[in-house]
């Protein structure tokens, strides 16, 4: 298969996961959109490591998939620990380190 | 024997992080340690150093970014052996003097406190221009902490001052030295910010003058002199006193060893052209720095003025260019550090006497349960207004000749501050010690821990005073070999057959 | 090191000693002892002048003089300053008179201070002050005169702000120690004039290349040096204008005054410039600007001396007038009769002193002369010996201070010229010194007795439970220093007696040692310090000599005799010439307005640019514009860049996306 339509799936997946992180205010579903658009840079790496047929973009992709575990569970501590102080879960009020 | 300046230079570094390990008791202890050994290798530098040399003793020369020219070299020879002593006996003075006190966070007051050793020893030792920098700019990096965290009211403010006021000199230098080693480069096949290789490779004219501005801005800025003076009062009264002591009586000699070691050789022909202005810089800072001490009542800053008088006269004799000048400016600088950092840390003691009070508005009388205090700070006074008979004389004394050789009338209207120290000087001590008692003052003696800090400087005092000899024997090649012929105006001098 | 070095050495360091074992161990001793141990440590420093003496007599004419070498003290860069003293007749002279006259000094407060609490601190003092006059006429360079010149200076402030806690004294004291570092920056910068020209600060090789140094007479430089080196001259030896600072220093204890008067302190400027005189000579400007001065000084001390109502403050100008007198002898080449005169100066103002301390004592602590009278049976010892050294200070023969004062008019008749005019000055002066000296004798000793007079001489000597401080009226704080109600009188107390019965004899011999044309003493033995002098032992004609002699007697005698009409026989006359001359008597008053004057040209412009610049300048341009200025560059720059820290995470995100697409857009365009 063409690997434009890998790419093409790729961009799809990203732009959502791009539009979601800038509409929504949710932390949670932020930390989702973001998983979404590492994702989908894991497929376009995967796919032009299978057109080039080496291991490398694979290697990335993996490290990528560990990066991101680590980065949910830092997020959603932080999530939790929000919740436990009762602030809100909200991004745009949670704006104390303005300049 | 070799002995390796590096061991010397981090050592503080080493227990100040030892300390942060080990528990908060025990850091103090720590850091004290460190600047006990850092006094017996000095102590060790001053024995071996071999005063018929000229040269730099002791080298360590180590390449650290060989893409740039910068090589981590240091070394000792006239203009900074002294320094470097003075550096490690207030180290170790004001790190006892701290060890008697609680502080909050001690763990990370020694290790700022040490870290501010490093870097100062860094500056003094470093033989290469970029390596100088580094440290040299490093140093206000502790004293910002040490200042805004532990400092007194308003240190927020202050501190941001001083950082800020002081930045923008040390940004001046960056510039100016990275430039300084750029153009130094041009028709030679490598980048070298070595001193000795620099002051091979002499810059034309138009640059070494802007250069040579920027340099003096940052150290005129550190020193400080008039009119740049404007962060020293706020800085003065924030800072806690052991700190200031350290403060005023080392850093500003670190940028006063800056114009030796960097402006005289490095820029031999914008020295010649701008020194009279600097002169009259240096003339200005005594006769204001004098005139306002003897008006604030505030004692820290009456020490304060006093010092930017006396780095005035310190000035005064690094650009009469000629040996003597020269000779008692390195003199000068050892004194009024010797004799600025007991006066402030009595200046904690006759606060501690008088409610905390540092306006002598709300001193005086302390002397009469207080007689070991009283001979103390008399001596110390005595010293700081020059009286002849103290090492600060004789320093004043070859200022003044130099200066009197080059241009007569600076050294003539320069002895005004003279007669001015003696009254701000008498009229601290007077006010402080003498008159009625005001009315929260407790008079009583100091205490063994306060005379251990205060009665071995004292005693340096005065056993220099004896034999200053010992400094000017050890800086005069170093001095004779820096002015040289290109540099020196007026006629060469002979010794004299004794 | 030779036994005469060696001499020269103990007699320096026996008073530094003494210094630090007082100060040291002082107050662990018994009460007394801290007395005895500084006056045995100024006996053991006369003991060693005595021996230089001797070895340095033994010593042919031309090698009397030796340099005793300590060590290198600051030589380096072409300066040759070493710890050197140089031992000659004129040094040899000094220290003779120094650490005698202080020995009896020292004797004397034994007992005077006996009451006071700073006792222990006083001995401590007094030594170090006796040191310091010591190294400064015994030092071998210029540097080394200078600085026993400014401990001569320290060890006076401390002493004169003895009593701390009296504003007055703190204040005197401050005054006398700023106008005396004045004095030592004249001798540095005059210093460094001779240095610039002859390349050395050691006095014989100085004095040795005078000549190749300065080929012409009064060269420029050398005129500004010695000018300069006059300065300091005068504010150490109180001449006009520098001299407000020594009636301000009646202060101290009264034996410090006689310390000062006396033995130390204001005769330093005599030796200077006898020391200087190859010097002085080659610039013989600077010598008259010496002399004249030298000459108004005494004048203005003398009519000033005469309007004064405290005891100390008359004997003050008094010394300064005698001081005058030296001065102006030295300057105009009448060496060996100006250092004799500082001799027996120190003869007769030490005893002069020592009887004022004794019948201030007898009055409680009052000095003030209006309150005194009538002492004279209540005090017998003292008005012998206050009538011997008010009769050497008039000058009545054959007491000393008239054969001294009569040798510098001589010699300075003998030059002829303009130096008539002081010469004829001279003698006014001397006129003046019987008038004022016998005012005092008169008003404290003749007339009535006053209540403490008659109670002294029913046995009770007065003493005063609550002392106040006449010039503020406040309470003194006796707690620290001031004397307890206690005080010593000379017939009560042994040391009091034998120190001014030695001095009165001495006040009463001195003299013969310079007889004109009988006995030269003293001319032969300072004549190897005067060697290259061309003004040295000048023989002034018969008739000048005999004229002088009685000219000089029957001024004392009409002095005595005006002040004795003035004061005891017709004291309406005092009133109304009081009245008469007001404005005189007024300026007289108020010492020729000098302490004005300085204020106002000097201490009130200084503060006033201080306060000036604490208040304007340091504000507005120091503060404001350079560093309000620097940090309000970088400040601006940062609050410009925060703006962009809005705190919205999602804007953020969006400035992070529309970079990558612009920089993805970039890469497309490119390529």
């Amino acid at each position: 298969m063409d690997i434009g339509w890998y790419l093409a799936a790729s961009a799809l997946i990203f732009a959502i996961g791009a539009g979601g992180v800038l509409t929504r205010r949710s932390p949670l579903v932020i930390l989702l959109c973001l998983e979404l658009m590492l994702n989908a840079a894991n497929l376009a790496l995967i796919a032009f490591a299978r057109m080039h047929g080496n291991a490398e973009g694979q290697i990335f992709a993996i490290i990528v998939m560990v990066v991101a575990a680590c980065e949910v569970t830092v997020g959603l501590g932080v999530i939790v620990a929000m919740h436990r102080r009762r602030l809100p879960i909200d991004v745009d009020e949670l704006r104390e380190l303005q300049g | 024997m070799t002995l390796h300046l590096s061991i010397m230079l981090w050592l503080p570094l080493a227990f100040g992080v030892l300390g942060l390990l080990a528990p908060p008791k025990v850091a103090g202890r720590l850091a004290l340690l460190g600047t006990v050994l850092v006094l017996a290798y000095a102590i060790v530098y001053v024995v071996d150093f071999d005063s018929s040399m000229a040269g730099l003793q002791h080298v360590t020369d180590e390449t650290w970014i060989g893409e740039l020219g910068i090589s981590y070299k240091l070394g000792v020879d006239g203009l900074n052996l002294f320094l470097v002593l003075l550096t490690a006996l207030l180290w170790f003075s004001c790190t006892l003097w701290a060890n008697f006190k609680d502080w909050e966070k001690p763990r990370l007051f020694y290790f700022h406190l040490a870290l501010a050793q490093t870097s100062v020893l860094g500056a003094l030792l470093a033989q290469d221009l970029a390596l100088f920098v580094v440290f040299f700019d490093l140093m206000l990096v502790p004293f910002f902490f040490l200042t805004g965290i532990w400092g007194g009211a308003g240190r927020v403010q202050a501190t941001i001052k001083l950082v800020i006021y002081t930045l923008v000199g040390s940004l001046l230098m960056l510039t100016a030295a990275i430039a300084t080693g750029v153009l130094a480069a041009r028709g030679n096949p490598s980048l070298s910010f070595a001193f000795s290789d620099l002051a091979q490779r002499t810059l034309g004219e138009s640059s070494q003058q802007w250069i040579f501005l920027f340099f003096a801005a940052a150290f005129l800025v550190k020193m400080p002199a008039f009119p740049l003076h404007g962060w020293m009062p706020d800085g003065y009264r924030a800072m806690p006193l052991p700190v200031l002591a350290l403060f005023s009586g080392v850093l500003s000699k670190v940028a006063a060893y800056g114009f030796l070691r960097v402006c005289l050789p490095l820029f031999p022909d914008a020295t010649q052209q701008y020194q009279t202005l600097l002169l009259l810089i240096a003339l200005a800072s005594i006769l204001y720095g004098s005139a306002m001490a003897f008006t604030t009542t505030e004692t820290r800053l009456i020490l304060g003025y006093s010092s930017v008088a006396q780095l005035g006269f310190i000035t005064l004799g690094i650009f009469a260019l000629n040996a003597q000048g020269a000779q008692g400016a390195i003199l000068q600088a050892f004194n009024h550090g010797l004799v600025v950092a007991p006066a402030f840390l009595i200046v904690a003691l006759l606060a501690a006497r008088s409610e905390g009070s540092e306006d002598i508005r709300d001193m005086g009388g302390l002397a009469m349960r207080a007689p070991a205090l009283a001979a103390l700070f008399l001596i110390v006074t005595f010293a700081t207004l020059a009286m002849p008979g103290s090492s600060n004389f004789v320093g004043e004394f070859y200022i003044l000749l130099g200066v009197f050789q080059e241009k007569l009338v600076i050294a003539i209207v320069a002895s005004a501050g003279v007669v001015m120290a003696a009254f701000y000087a008498l009229r601290l001590y007077i006010t402080t010690m003498h008159n009625r008692t005001g009315p929260e003052v407790q008079s009583r003696e100091i205490e063994l821990r306060d005379g251990l800090v205060l009665v071995p400087l004292v005693l340096a005092i005065l056993a220099l005073a004896l034999y200053p000899q010992f400094a000017l024997t050890r800086s005069e090649p170093t001095v004779t070999s820096i002015m040289s012929p290109g540099t020196v105006s007026g006629s060469g001098w002979t010794r004299y057959g004794p | 090191m030779s036994l005469l070095e060696l001499f020269a050495w103990m007699t320096l360091l026996f008073p530094l000693a003494g210094t630090i074992v007082i100060g040291l161990n002082g107050r662990r001793l018994p009460r007394r002892a801290a007395g005895y141990a500084g006056t045995a440590a100024l006996g053991l420093s006369f003991a060693s002048a005595i021996g230089a003496l001797v070895k340095l007599q033994a010593l042919p004419h031309e090698k009397r003089h030796v340099v005793a070498v300590a060590w290198d003290y600051a030589y380096s860069a072409g300066v040759d300053a070493q710890l050197s003293l140089l031992v000659d007749p004129l040094s040899v002279f000094m220290i003779l008179v120094v650490a005698g006259v202080s020995t009896l000094i020292h004797l004397y407060s034994i007992s005077y201070l006996d009451s006071d609490e700073g006792y222990v601190r006083f001995f401590a003092f007094l030594n170090f002050f006796v040191f310091s006059m010591l190294l400064l006429v015994l030092a071998g360079n210029f540097l080394i005169l200078i600085i026993g010149w400014a401990f001569v200076g320290a060890a006076s402030y401390m002493l004169i702000s003895f009593w701390y806690r009296r504003t007055t004294a703190t204040n005197a004291g401050i005054k006398a120690f700023v106008i005396n570092v004045l004095g030592d920056v004249g001798l540095v910068l005059g210093t460094f004039f001779i240095f610039k020209h002859l390349g050395t600060l050691d006095y014989l090789k100085a004095f040795e290349s005078v000549k190749e140094g300065f080929p012409q007479t009064n060269d420029g430089d050398l005129v500004a040096g010695c000018i300069l080196l006059l300065v300091g001259a005068f504010a150490k030896s109180a001449q006009v204008p520098l001299h407000t600072w020594l009636p301000d220093a009646m202060e101290g204890p009264t034996p410090v005054s006689a310390l000062i008067h006396a033995a130390t302190m204001v005769t330093a400027g005599v030796y200077l410039i006898a020391r200087m005189h190859p010097l002085f000579e080659q610039a013989p400007i600077a010598a008259d600007v010496g002399a004249i001065v030298g000459c108004a000084t005494l004048l203005i001390a003398g009519t000033t001396a005469l309007a004064q109502t405290d005891l100390k403050r008359v004997i003050a100008y008094s010394t300064m007038s005698q001081i005058g007198y030296m001065i102006m002898g030295v300057s105009a080449g009448a060496y060996a009769a100006g250092l004799f005169h500082l001799m027996t100066h120190a003869f007769f103002k030490a005893l002069l002193f020592m009887a004022a301390g004794s019948l201030i004592a007898a009055m409680a602590g009052n000095q003030n002369l209006d309150r005194m009278g009538g002492f004279r049976r209540a005090l017998p010892f003292t008005y012998g010996c206050m009538t011997i050294g008010g009769l050497a200070l008039a000058g009545v023969p054959p007491f000393s201070g008239f054969f001294s004062k009569d040798e510098i008019l001589l010699l300075i008749g003998d030059r002829g010229g303009w130096f008539w005019i002081l010469y004829v000055a001279g003698y006014v002066g001397a006129f003046l010194t019987g008038l004022y000296t016998f005012r005092m004798i008169f008003r404290a000793f003749w007339g009535e007795p006053v209540p403490e007079a008659r109670e002294l001489e029913e046995g009770h000597l007065h003493h005063a439970e609550v002392h106040t401080n006449p010039a503020t009226g406040e309470v003194e704080d006796t707690a620290v220093g001031f004397p307890g109600p206690e005080h010593h009188i000379a017939e009560r107390e042994s040391t009091m007696t034998i120190a001014m019965g030695t001095l009165a004899v001495l006040a009463v011999v001195g003299g013969f040692l310079q007889i004109p044309q009988v006995t030269h003493v003293i001319d032969h033995f300072l004549e190897p310090t005067f060697e290259g002098s061309a003004l040295y032992a000048r023989e002034p004609s018969g008739g000048l000599i005999a004229f002088g002699l009685v000219l000089g007697a029957l001024v004392a005698f009409a002095g005595i005799g005006t002040a004795y009409y003035v004061w005891v026989k017709n004291p309406a006359i005092a009133v109304s010439v009081r009245e008469r001359f007001a404005a005189l008597y007024k300026l007289f008053l108020n010492k020729w307005y000098f302490d004005e004057l300085i204020a106002m040209l000097v201490v009130r412009p200084a503060l006033w640019f201080g306060a000036w610049a604490q208040q304007t300048f340091e504000r507005i341009f120091v503060n404001g514009l350079l560093v309000g200025g620097s940090t309000g560059v970088v400040r601006a720059g940062s609050s410009a860049v925060r703006a962009a820290q809005t705190g919205f995470l999602r804007y953020y995100a969006l400035l992070i996306v529309v970079g990558m697409v612009v920089l993805a857009f970039y890469f497309l365009l490119a390529s």
